[in-house]
């Protein structure tokens, strides 16, 4: 596959400046494309998942099995009329779910999803992520600002104060990772931990693999945290008015915040698209397998992961939302740090 | 208390949970898919009423009015007038299928198996009308629910007439002898 590509990127690159815009916009648009047909059957296979842990069936009326159920929602939703709320704050409440798409869809640049696929190669990927998640906040808090209904308004009022909590938990279960690797660059984390001798980060670093596990759950607005969308108590949370595209654009966000949040979990914790060396070394034709193959089953395993919680939990209690956020895994995350540190600096790792 | 601290640093009441989850998905779901697949119904099912034919293709009732004497609903209407040679003829015969309760006492009631419940239950309509049969609509309902053998069949199993044996078959769809308690407390 890499001799493959070898032959026209290099030609590209031999154009200069002109050949490199055309490859990194190649490289957007396939990113964008695959990202986005991943979303639309992330959304089918959670609802074949949890049906068939239900007991039931799932979608299987539109094509085979069901297949072409995401298109067909698809198109329900881009011709539905699109309502806007009288007393909305129009401006705010146009632009908020554009926000929170983009700013889902930015968080793809720095992904490696395979050895030297990146659409932006920068040092700070790490951060990059982080502070792209936490912009996609401002989306679910302006558009509960914006919608000029109390629904709305509490879902999110909640969604807020939940990511402040968890992104700090979140943040401090990376350090460990960062303190491992020695680096903020994605790709080279993923060198980094292959380089070790178990290959992945998840059981050196299995304290802050839990607190990033539980932190992803909340960030997403996934359940057993989805406090700010808890329909049974808020209709849809901060999302109540709006219907159509603009709707569609918070759906696609959301489900694309969990393609991030797996790829970030595989790339710091589970060696991206490398397999542990010993692996190869017992089973040498494993060599042949593409990269990105490793990198997309892990994500598909961190999909199901999402797809299984939601399936067994029911949703949790504001106040113990808050208290499994501040008095457990920041806690956690703090001693993961300390330790991690001290043995870095002893020199045992 | 030590039990609890352990269940919950190791979340096993939520391990529990997924293992249960995990393994239902490998279970086959319970959804009857039913417009596609139709469920096969019970023998001696009460559906749909039919008015039976005999091999000539001629109406069984005889007018005697004992469906409609019986009928808790009272939804069984039955005109009858008089013919030629002093013969009693079924002018019309209606059943008001709205108020039916479909409790088959008009089946046991009818002496000659001439009333008859089909096994057809998909009869949703959108007019009140469609759902007051008549004379000629029971009798189609016969050609239609009942093709060939299956309304002799029918009828033999579940709904043998009076007038043929008296014994019970086993198995048919009647109410026993009243009980000797209920005789007994119906004397006090």
């Amino acid at each position: 596959m890499n001799d493959l590509m070898a032959l026209p990127l290099s030609f590209l690159q031999s154009l200069g400046f002109v050949g490199q815009l055309i490859l990194i916009l190649l490289k957007i648009v396939v990113v964008f494309v695959v990202t986005l047909l991943h979303v639309a059957y992330a959304t089918y296979w959670e609802r074949k998942v949890i049906a068939h842990m239900q007991l039931r069936l799932g979608p299987r009326e539109v094509g085979p099995y069901g297949l072409f159920q995401p298109f067909a929602d698809g198109i329900k939703l881009f011709f539905k009329e699109d309502i806007i709320p009288a007393t909305s704050d129009k401006p705010i409440f146009y632009l908020a779910p554009v926000i929170f798409f983009v700013s889902a869809l930015t968080s793809l640049a720095v992904l490696p999803f395979f050895d030297g696929f990146v659409v932006a190669d920068i040092n700070v990927g790490l951060l990059f992520l982080l502070a792209m998640s936490s912009l996609g906040a401002y989306g679910i808090v302006m558009s509960g600002w914006s919608s000029g209904s109390k629904y709305s308004f509490l879902g999110g009022l909640r969604s807020a104060s939940q990511v402040i909590s968890y992104e700090i938990s979140m943040g401090l279960s990376l350090v460990g990772v960062m303190i491992m690797s020695g680096s903020l660059n994605l790709s080279e984390i993923v060198r980094a931990q292959h380089a070790t001798v178990l290959g992945i980060y998840a059981l050196p670093q299995l304290l802050g693999f839990f607190v990033f596990m539980v932190a992803m759950f909340a960030e997403t607005n996934r359940l057993p945290f989805d406090l700010p969308e808890a329909e049974s108590e808020l209709v849809a949370g901060y999302f109540t008015e709006y219907s159509g595209f603009r709707f569609a654009m918070f759906f696609l966000g959301e489900y694309t915040g969990m393609l991030i949040m797996s790829s970030t979990a595989t790339l710091c914790f589970l060696g991206g698209w490398t397999i542990p060396g010993f692996v190869t070394n017992m089973l040498p034709f494993l060599h042949y397998v593409p990269g990105i193959v490793w990198f997309l089953g892990k994500v598909y395993c961190f999909m199901f992961f999402f797809y299984w919680i939601r399936a067994t939990l029911p949703r949790y209690r504001y106040d113990q939302l808050m208290a499994i956020g501040w008095k457990l895994l920041i806690p956690i995350a703090l001693a993961n740090i300390v330790i991690t540190g001290t043995l870095k600096i002893m020199g045992w790792i | 208390m030590k039990n609890s601290l352990i269940t919950t640093i190791f979340f096993s009441e939520i391990l529990k949970g997924m293992a249960l989850t995990f393994k239902t998905l490998f279970v086959r779901p319970v959804t009857r898919r039913y417009p596609k697949v139709k469920p096969v119904v019970a023998p001696g099912y009460r559906g749909l009423h039919a008015l039976a034919k005999d091999e000539n293709g001629k109406m069984k009732c005889v007018g005697c009015g004992l469906c409609g004497a019986y009928c808790p609903s009272q939804c069984i209407h039955i005109y009858t007038a008089e013919g030629e040679d002093n013969k009693k003829i079924v002018e019309r015969y209606e059943i008001d299928v709205l108020r039916c309760v479909f409790c088959g006492f008009c089946v046991e009631a009818c002496p000659f198996g001439a009333i008859s419940l089909s096994e057809h239950y998909e009869y949703s309509n959108y007019s009140r009308e469609s759902f007051y049969m008549t004379k000629e609509k029971l009798l189609d309902n016969w050609d239609k629910y009942f093709p060939g053998e299956k309304g002799k069949r029918y009828y033999q199993d579940f709904w043998r007439p009076m007038s043929e044996d008296f014994k019970a078959h086993e198995g048919q769809a009647m109410f026993s002898k009243v009980p000797d308690s209920i005789k007994a407390g119906g004397k006090k």
